[in-house]
């Protein structure tokens, strides 16, 4: 958000120039990312299929929404507030229809949180209302909405048909291979389609967009429908997996889905980033996770520890980007 | 523009307006039975503000030089905790440390953004992280009580009916930011730095020392909050209050404060964080159930964010010239 400083320095001794710059950042990203690998297979159990499994399954619940946020992120509109809440109600909304069978649940689910960011993404494209407060205006309609028609109950499943996305097949969590499908059809839009380049490019530079004959409010408006597409599906794993579902499902995962867009290097101004990196996000905090739990720290050090790590991660991503 | 629309339209003025028109539908809605228009909803509406107000004050001075401080979620909860934790005996010397800790907090994250040249979102989100871990660290993940409940009992006391001595100090530290904003240079360096960094600092302002002073001062601001709260409720638990930041956002935008930077004014903000404080304590005041609280509240904000949005009134106009000239062929301009 801040602008673009008039001259780079380094303040603590070094100058570094732009091509420099960049290979001393990728030095570090490889030697931080070597430490994490020794540091996790090093730790006893890491590799053992129970551990695997629990840090895939942990991955897919906030990989998607991750995902969808990266769009978001991409597009230049920072974050959204409520894609914890679109995850939680589309759970809710999945869980209500199964009376319909599964397969047109999912697709009520899916459709629902389109069309709850697909609102949001078309104030936020056609009229440039500010993005946050749009979204803090849908986390307050969710969460008002939701408790009126569900009466502050917890949901139950309506009907069979919940193993379609639990269980494991080939060995591997469902939930893993339906994240790692996101994750393709993601990077997909992103990089070989219209729209894709359209959003990267309104990240970039908004003005240079409108010029170039780009529809920016189309632009934006698909990146939130896809936000709020991978949401659902988030959604949808979740109830699946927990079998019944309130509110509180998806309680923070705006912020670390946006931690992991951001830990994966995507630019917080918009404009350059991937799908791929934030699944790279999300596996970096996952593995921490896992690893400080392995390694008997307790909870409150792990909360701490983790967000160092995201801290200084961060740090090391922007200032490689700032030049 | 006639003057009703200048009130809705004008950014200074709309934070007012909107308080009162809230003010107004609710009295409407009350229709005299007097359930709205006491004393006592006007002590629980100020009773809210103390929570909510100074947060979103910190939060809305970083949104005026055109960051965002997503930190003072967390500082909220350190804070609360290291006054309950020290300040047993000596509640001086709690409320000292907790929001030292907090200045200190946002003055390392302006620190860092200055100095590397980094975006606030991402340093304040590691920050909010890190803060967080502190906290549940420090009280080894537990509620911590706190014994001196004769603090709790003075804070709260009802001054008059209308107000307590926390929400007392949270209007006298708006009331001296708005002073601070108006009357001192420090006012003109912020707003100069919001407008235009660059240009400001050509004006040979020092700019990285605004955004290191009002991270500082959101930290405090949070931290202060976080401590009163914490105080008055007799306990502090590493559990941040989840909705702190979205409605201090919330409350911040809706007071006024303009989201690219240089627009917003300390009295425009505690109108923001009335508004909302009103409609929460006012609605359940005359019998309304707490979901509908958050669906008007929903509604309110985007209303707000439609009628700020810039394209508005370009994509309007474009709308109707394009409905003219199907309607009416022969008035199509050459």
């Amino acid at each position: 958000m801040s602008d673009v400083p008039l001259r780079s320095r380094f303040r603590l001794g070094v100058r570094l120039g732009g091509a420099r710059a960049r290979h001393v950042v990728l030095a570090i990203r490889v030697i931080a990312g070597g430490g994490i690998a020794i540091f996790a297979l090093s730790t006893p159990g890491f590799t053992s299929p129970l551990s695997i499994n629990s840090l895939l399954n942990a991955i897919s619940f906030i990989g998607c929404v991750a995902v969808g946020m990266t769009f978001i992120t991409i597009t230049g509109n920072i974050m959204s507030l409520a894609l914890g809440a679109t995850v939680s109600a589309s759970a809710l909304v999945f869980l209500a229809s199964l009376s319909l069978g599964v397969f047109p649940a999912f697709l009520v689910a899916i459709l629902f949180g389109v069309v709850i960011t697909a609102v949001q993404g078309a104030l936020v494209g056609y009229i440039r209302a500010n993005p946050l407060l749009v979204s803090i205006a849908a986390l307050s309609l969710l969460i008002g909405g939701a408790a009126i028609a569900t009466g502050g109950q917890r949901i139950y499943p309506g009907g069979e048909g919940l193993q379609v996305f639990k269980g494991r097949v080939a060995g591997i969590p469902v939930e893993a291979l339906y994240f790692f499908g996101t994750v393709i059809i993601g990077q997909f839009v992103l990089s070989w389609t219209r729209i894709g380049r359209e959003m990267i490019m309104v990240g970039s530079n908004l003005r240079a967009a409108i010029a170039a004959g780009v529809n920016t409010a189309r632009a934006i408006t698909v990146a939130y429908v896809l936000a709020g597409a991978c949401s659902a599906v988030s959604g949808v794993l979740l109830a699946a997996r927990y079998g019944s579902g309130d509110m509180e499902l998806g309680t923070g995962y705006d912020y670390t889905a946006i931690a992991a867009v951001l830990v994966g290097g995507t630019a917080i101004g918009g404009g350059s980033g991937s799908v791929v990196r934030t699944l790279v996000g999300v596996t970096v905090i996952a593995i921490i996770a896992t690893v400080l739990l392995l390694r008997g720290f307790s909870q409150q050090w792990q909360y701490l520890i983790t967000g160092l790590i995201v801290l200084a991660v961060i740090m090391l991503h922007t200032i490689g980007e700032r030049r | 523009m006639t003057r009703m629309a200048v009130l809705l339209f004008n950014p200074t003025a709309r934070p007012f307006t909107v308080m009162i028109g809230s003010i107004l539908l609710l009295a409407l809605i009350d229709r005299g039975t007097g359930f709205f228009l006491s004393v006592g909803t006007f002590f629980s509406v100020m009773q809210l503000f103390a929570t909510f107000g100074l947060v979103a004050l910190g939060l809305g001075l970083s949104i005026l030089i055109r960051e965002f401080d997503l930190s003072v979620a967390g500082i909220v909860g350190l804070a609360g905790c290291i006054a309950v934790m020290t300040g047993a005996s000596n509640p001086w010397l709690g409320l000292l440390l907790g929001v030292g800790a907090g200045l200190v907090s946002g003055m390392v994250q302006g620190l860092i953004m200055t100095r590397l040249h980094l975006s606030s979102v991402g340093v304040t989100l590691g920050g909010l992280l890190t803060l967080q871990g502190l906290t549940y660290v420090l009280t080894d993940n537990k509620t911590i009580a706190y014994p001196n409940i004769s603090v709790a009992l003075e804070l709260n006391a009802p001054i008059g009916g209308l107000v307590s001595v926390r929400s007392a100090a949270c209007f006298a530290v708006f009331v001296l930011a708005a002073l601070a904003m108006t009357w001192t240079h420090i006012g003109r360096d912020v707003i100069a730095t919001g407008s235009d960094r660059r240009a400001a600092r050509i004006a040979g302002l020092n700019t990285d020392r605004v955004v290191i002073g009002v991270f500082a001062a959101s930290g405090g601001c949070a931290a202060l909050a976080g401590v009163l709260l914490s105080y008055s409720l007799g306990a502090a638990s590493p559990v941040a209050l989840a909705d702190v930041l979205a409605t201090a956002a919330a409350a911040a935008i809706v007071g006024g404060v303009s989201v690219v930077g240089g627009r917003g004014s300390p009295m425009g903000i505690a109108a923001g964080v009335l508004t909302l404080c009103i409609l929460r304590s006012g609605l359940s005041a005359i019998g309304v159930e707490p979901a509908v609280h958050d669906l008007v509240t929903g509604f309110i904000l985007i209303a707000i964010a439609f009628l700020d949005a810039p394209e508005l009134f370009r994509r309007v106009t474009s709308w109707r010239l394009a409905r003219a000239e199907r309607g009416v062929p022969e008035r199509k301009p050459p």
